[in-house]
């Protein structure tokens, strides 16, 4: 498992409506904040680059010191960013494949309003879970 | 040499003075066909070259060695020039010399013929001419033609044309010919690649040889084809196991990046063994792409190259960095960002590019200058700027990733540097970490990829492992935390404590074994980078924190700038903070807070709170001190409406208390605040409010409050809208409630006056914090706060508010619809029945109209109201439906009870009805038309009802009244003896049974009982029972009593007296009578007027029309007509005791033709049973059913005489006969 890894769920908005870290490195306060800066900004490379691309994995778009962003894009432009420093990337796109599946249930959950903040418990423990997994 | 083609000019005949000037006027060449690599060909532009002699010295100074070396600059053509004016002399002295020179095959040649001869003198021309054409035949092939003909008087365009091409054709061969002798010598070098005797140096030597002669030839492409050959050709012979080589780096200088100076060191300096040094050599393979690309135009490209290159070459260095200058690496990264920032954009002129590509232009740009500043923040950080670097996490994340310098060993201090640590002592005590507002307690996010202490220390090889973890648990345990200032709630005085007891102010000569304090690394460092850096200016920046801060400043607006011209909004808007950070340092607040709110805008509008949490309170605190206390307020507003997770809720706290400060304090602009992402609202759960139209009604919502503690309001109102019109025209709605808002969730309940109908949704919420008004528009769906902070404005809302079209709400209808009685107090039943409203506090106003009485001595009985749906199922409500209240009613008004609001009552009121007439009977002699709208009288009713008596029902109901009997008389016979036998009929109008007890007939004058003569009727049957709807029938026996007026006989009335009682309900109809008073008797007495005639018939005369004669009657013919007259009784009075009566015969003009006397006297006897006829002769006129002449008797009175028949009758009348003396015998 790779020590450091932050994942979030970003909406078409930009906006974060999920975030999990889930590195087996002990958590630090001070990183979740690198992590969120570093994730935001790799947000100005994802814009340009999920026009360029058909595939949904766009593998890893940006580089921080020796942490790579890793994106996803998921149905309706909801991007799950993976902040990462293992180099495995089948285990990178199996385990966001695996969170695309668990996001479409959401979705398709009538009470869930698209956009809005993934609070479902059951969600952030498969998650963490499949990051056990794969990451 | 400078770097042209150049062409000899072989000057046979002394004349290159003479063309000299026009033959340079042709360089460069303005187009050139050449053929690349790839033999294909590529028109170049501008070739230039030059011109030089073959006596010239520059081809004849070289070494033969050299020549060797420098072959591709051997010239590429030669031109001969030539004159001849005498054939002779051509053939015998020029041509033989010419062959000479042309003979030396590798070289490509043509002839320039110059003909001196003047255009006028033709001799001369002619000669001239003929000498060409020798030359030509002697000298042009079959394949080439080589010679050109160059007039010396006025040279024609199509010579130049020709010598161009000609030229050209030299270039290209010869260029062509070289390049093939280059590419086989490489082939050759490349196949011996792995061969021990390979050398790199003559790879490279003929490999630049060639990237050159393109270069020369302006074929970049090619060039820089080679150039990425050799690159690639160098990169992996040095990485191929092998002797130690010398990196290089080493010389003074070196620091400065020479990436796009490639004459910066000359080879033969860089040459080691069979290669170069790679430090300088692959800076020199870059410069060199470098030029080439930005010859081609391309400074895109050498900016990505670069940004490569740079990054790549860092990595090189690390590798490296023992054995290289302490921060080489750092000092070599930020001079190759800052040499190629500069030469790509003096190069870049963004003109003629894809915005894709002026994007990356400036991304790239952006790039370059961020890597510079972090490099440089991290120079800075060495020689102790730290405390002036913003712990943000932009450079905590690039600092903190980024590992230290790693020399071999830690630069150590220098003696008589005392004076310097004591300085950087005193700059770091100086440096107080900023006391944030609100008292926010962070931990300052770290700079240092591990402590910098911990690592300069371990960095000096002699430091004993002892001395080192004394150091760390020196003092108080958070020593090391103290030096590295990450602590900065720690107290100064602490600190002093620490530093000063230390040995370091007394001792400047170091033991060596003592590790060195943080103070001293950062002397050292600076020390040692003062002789790493040899660019005075670039370490002029670091002398001082100002200088600093001048080119920390620059570095990030360059790198901010950049990010945004890229469209890389994020990366530059994170900039924009750092930029503001300084500003703000500097108190220069304005521009500082210009920057904060983009920065807040962007992180707030894309939700990445964390990061918002970040610089808010900075943004907030700028605010603060400019006083723009709009912004501070919605600020500080933001700052509570954040994840309560991000702040403590003693920070919360101190938010909220800086709200209430300033609303309550006096404020130069009172603004509206927003608060839609702290105060949220929604309508309760379940449905909507309904409402019907024109009532008022109490919307209850839930506001959830942002706030960590209880806020007080000072009002607070609520705005609809209709969901159907955008107008927002609707008055806010102040709340009663009590104005303080808990944390989390309150209800709070508006009172809504009556609207319009349509359904409504929350608009905003308004209200006041001291004076400071705010607004929220954000309505949460529904749920607990966790989900407010995410606010859909696509999704649609809910309404909160229906009202409902106008409808009826109540229905008032009279209880009863059968007559009542007229005169007598009689309940009239109201049917008030809500339809789903409540009544409640109703009250009801009863105007009767004229001729109606209200008794309202009377109590009003209520009750419930029995439907036919309701008798079913009302087993058990029976006591409550049977109940029966008794209300007073005053002036009209009835109050209704608290129980009837929502059922259907039956309300019974007593009324009278006022009819000061005298019923009158009906008899044949004075028939009478009643009319029902006699007994009609009208109650207007009015309820008022809802909560505030708002609603008004409104009803105007007829009651109708009745006498209870309608009377009629007839004589049922006339005895002989003039006894009249009298039939009273009672026909009974009401729903009621009437039991009449006693009839009285008071009789007029000219009539009198007969017998008792009480009035009383002929036989006593009462009481008599008339049940509803039927009639009864009582005779009177009375005879005609002798009299002398007529007139009183005539305008005189019988009265009959009727004595009855009744007995009905007042749910069907009429019923007994309200008792006015207690013990009211029940009997009621019915008074009508009857008027009797007399005579009542008295025939005289008897008149029967005879049966005709003929069967038929037709028209035109003569018809007589008889009628009989008869004396029934002898007249009595003498008066009429003539014999002769008048008679009148009376016929339709149209139809009939009287031809006999019309009328006239005839003569009857007045003794009874005299008869005679009458006969008139008619003729009728008209065929059909005509009515016959009649025979009226002018003089006696119509009730005198029975006629036979008695009415009109009709006869046939048939058409006339046909005649035939009219007809024309058929021929």
């Amino acid at each position: 498992m790779a020590s450091t890894a932050c994942f979030v769920i970003v909406s078409k908005n930009d906006i974060p409506i999920y975030e999990a870290e889930v590195g087996s490195a002990p958590k630090k306060e001070d990183l979740a904040h690198q992590h969120q800066f570093i994730l935001h900004a790799a947000l100005d490379v994802v814009q340009d680059l999920a026009w360029t691309t058909n595939a949904m994995f766009l593998r890893s778009v940006d580089r921080f010191s020796d942490l790579v962003v890793s994106v996803y894009d998921s149905v309706v432009h909801t991007r799950f960013m993976l902040l990462h420093d293992s180099r495995s990337d089948d285990g990178i796109k199996s385990f966001f494949q695996e969170v695309h599946e668990l996001y479409i249930k959401i979705f398709l959950n009538p009470l869930y309003l698209p956009g809005s903040r993934i609070t479902s418990s059951h969600f952030d423990t498969k998650v963490r879970a499949l990051a056990r997994k794969y990451l | 040499m400078a770097d042209f083609l150049f062409l000899t000019v072989e000057d046979v005949s002394d004349l290159w003075l003479n063309v000299k000037e026009s033959f340079e006027g042709r360089v460069p060449v303005k187009k050139a066909c050449l053929n690349n690599k790839a033999r294909n060909p590529v028109f170049v532009d501008n070739l230039p070259a030059e011109f030089i002699q073959t006596t010239d010295s520059r081809l004849r100074s070289r070494f033969p060695q050299e020549q060797y070396l420098f072959w591709f600059r051997e010239p590429y053509a030669t031109v001969v020039l030539v004159t001849c004016e005498d054939l002779d002399e051509f053939k015998t002295i020029l041509k033989p010399r010419l062959k000479l020179i042309v003979q030396n095959d590798e070289r490509e040649w043509f002839i320039v013929f110059v003909s001196k001869a003047h255009p006028s003198n033709d001799q001369a021309s002619k000669m001239a001419k003929k000498v060409y054409a020798r030359l030509e035949a002697d000298f042009n092939t079959k394949k080439r033609e080589r010679c050109c003909k160059f007039d010396l008087h006025g040279p024609d365009a199509e010579f130049w044309d020709d010598f161009d091409s000609k030229m050209v054709d030299c270039i290209r061969n010869t260029l062509d010919r070289r390049v093939q002798f280059y590419e086989e010598e490489i082939r050759r070098l490349s196949e011996q690649r792995f061969t021990p005797i390979w050398n790199f140096c003559n790879f490279f030597i003929l490999k630049e040889s060639l990237a050159f002669m393109f270069e020369m030839s302006n074929l970049h492409e090619d060039s820089l084809r080679e150039y990425d050959e050799l690159e690639l050709c160098y990169s992996e012979s040095v990485t191929s196991p092998g002797k130690h080589r010398e990196f290089g780096g080493l010389d003074t200088g070196d620091d400065q990046a020479a990436l796009l100076n490639p004459g910066f060191k000359a080879l033969t300096q860089i040459v080691q063994d069979d290669v170069f040094r790679e430090f300088e050599f692959r800076q020199y393979i870059f410069a060199c792409q470098a030029k080439l690309l930005f010859k081609l135009s391309r400074p895109i490209e050498v900016a990505a190259r670069g940004h490569a290159f740079v990054v790549g070459f860092s990595k090189t260095l690390a590798l490296h960095e023992n054995s290289l200058p302490f921060c080489f690496r750092e000092v070599w990264v930020i001079t190759a960002c800052l040499g190629l920032i500069k030469s790509t954009t003096s190069h870049y002129d963004g003109g003629a590019v894809s915005i894709d590509t002026d994007k990356e232009f400036y991304r790239l740009q952006g790039d370059l200058y961020s890597l510079c500043r972090i490099k440089f923040m991290r120079l800075a950080y060495l020689i102790g700027y730290g405390v002036e670097i913003e712990k943000s996490p932009v450079n905590s994340a690039s600092l903190s990733m980024l590992p230290w310098p790693k020399p071999a060993t830690w630069p150590s201090i220098p003696p008589d540097s005392s004076a310097e640590v004591m300085e950087k002592e005193k700059m770091v005590l100086q440096a107080k970490s900023r006391e944030k507002l609100f008292d926010i307690h962070r931990k300052p996010l770290p700079l240092e990829p591990s402590l910098l202490l911990r690592e300069a220390n371990r960095r000096r090889a002699f430091l004993s492992v002892g001395n080192l973890s004394e150091l760390y648990d020196s003092a108080d345990g958070s020593g090391l935390d103290a030096n590295s200032k990450l602590s900065p709630n720690r107290s100064a005085s602490n600190f002093m404590t620490r530093t000063m007891s230390g040995p370091a102010t007394s001792e400047t000569s170091l033991p060596v074994d003592r590790p060195m304090r943080l103070s001293e690394i950062h002397v050292a460092a600076e020390h040692a980078l003062k002789q790493t850096i040899s660019d005075p200016d670039f370490m002029s920046s670091l002398s001082s924190v100002e200088e600093f801060e001048k080119r920390y400043m620059e570095l990030t607006k360059g790198a901010a700038d950049n990010y945004h011209r890229s469209w890389w909004k994020r990366h530059g808007v994170v900039l924009d903070g750092e930029i503001a950070a300084l500003f703000f340092k500097h108190g220069n607040y304005d521009l500082a807070v210009k920057s904060y709110e983009k920065v807040c805008a962007l992180y707030s509008a894309e939700g990445w709170e964390e990061l918002l949490a970040d610089v808010l309170p900075d943004l907030a605190e700028c605010q603060k001190i400019l006083n723009d206390e709009a912004g501070y307020l919605a600020s500080c507003v933001k700052l509570l409406s954040l994840d309560s997770t991000l702040f403590s809720s003693k920070e919360r706290q101190a938010f909220q208390s800086e709200v209430v400060r300033l609303a309550h304090s006096e404020m130069k602009y009172l603004v509206p605040l927003d608060v839609s992402s702290l105060i949220t609202f929604a309508g309760s759960a379940g449905p909507p409010l309904e409402l019907c139209d024109g009532d008022p009604g109490t919307l209850s919502i839930v506001v959830w409050s942002g706030f960590p503690d209880d806020i007080t309001l000072e009002s607070l109102s609520l705005r609809l809208s209709a969901s159907s019109s955008a107008d927002e025209g609707i008055k806010a709605i102040k709340s009663s409630d009590s104005h303080v808002l808990k944390p989390g969730r309150n209800t709070i309940s508006f009172d809504i006056p009556p609207q319009k109908p349509g359904s409504y949704v929350l608009g905003a919420l308004t209200g006041q914090i001291g004076k400071l008004s705010f607004r929220s528009h954000g309505f949460s769906q529904d749920g607990p706060v966790e989900t407010d902070e995410f606010m859909s404005f696509e999704t649609p809302t809910r309404p909160v508010l229906k009202v409902r079209k106008p409808r009826a709400l109540v229905d008032i209808t009279p209880a009863v619809s059968s007559a009542l009685l007229m005169n007598e107090l009689q309940w009239i039943g109201l049917i008030v029945k809500p339809i789903d409203y409540s009544l409640k506090g109703g009250i009801l106003h009863i105007d009767a109209g004229a001729e109606l009485k209200i008794e309202e001595s009377q109590m009003i009985e209520i009750e419930h109201y029995r439907g036919d749906v309701e008798h079913a199922s009302s087993a058990d409500s029976s006591a409550e439906a049977g109940r029966v209240e008794k209300i007073p009613i005053e002036n009209g008004k009835i109050k209704l009870p608290d129980w009837a609001s929502d059922v259907t009552t039956l309300v019974w009121f007593p009324v009278r009805a006022i009819d000061d007439t005298i019923a009158r009977g009906e008899s044949p002699a004075s028939p009478q038309k009643q009319s029902v709208v006699d007994g009609m009288r009208m109650i207007a009713l009015k309820l008022e009802f809802g909560v505030f008596h708002n609603q008004v029902f409104e009803r105007t109901i007829a009651v109708h009244f009745t006498n209870p009997f309608h009377v009629s008389t007839r004589v049922v016979d006339k005895c002989n003896d003039g006894t009249l036998l009298l039939q009273v009929i009672l026909c009974s109008e009401v729903k009621a049974t009437l039991h009449v007890k006693d009839v009285q007939l008071d009789l007029q004058s000219g009539f009198e009982h007969l017998g008792k003569g009480d009035g009383r009727p002929a036989s006593s049957l009462f009481p008599l029972v008339v049940a509803p709807s039927s009639r009864a029938g009582i005779l009177f026996i009375i005879r005609l009593s002798g009299t002398k007026d007529l007139d009183e006989v005539e305008n005189a009335d019988s009265m009959l007296n009727i004595k009855y009682g009744i007995s009905g309900d007042r749910t069907t109809g009429a019923h007994s009578p309200v008792p006015a008073q207690v013990g009211d008797s029940e009997e009621l007495l019915f008074k009508i007027a009857l008027r009797l005639k007399r005579p009542v018939l008295d025939p005289c005369l008897a008149v029967g029309f005879l049966p005709f004669s003929t069967d038929s009657l037709r028209v035109g013919q003569l018809v007589n007509m008889k009628w009989r007259v008869e004396r029934l009784k002898t007249p009595e009075d003498s008066n009429i005791s003539s014999d002769e009566i008048l008679y009148q015969v009376d016929a339709n003009p149209q139809n009939w033709m009287v031809a006999g006397r019309k009328c006239g006297h005839v003569s009857l006897s007045n003794e009874q049973g005299s008869r005679m006829e009458i006969t008139v002769t008619c003729i009728p006129l008209v065929s059909g059913y005509v009515h016959p002449p009649q025979l009226g008797l002018p003089e006696v009175g119509e009730v005198n005489i029975s006629c036979n028949p008695a009415g009109p009758h009709l006869v046939c009348v048939l058409p006339p006969a046909l005649s035939t003396s009219y007809c024309i015998p058929a021929a």
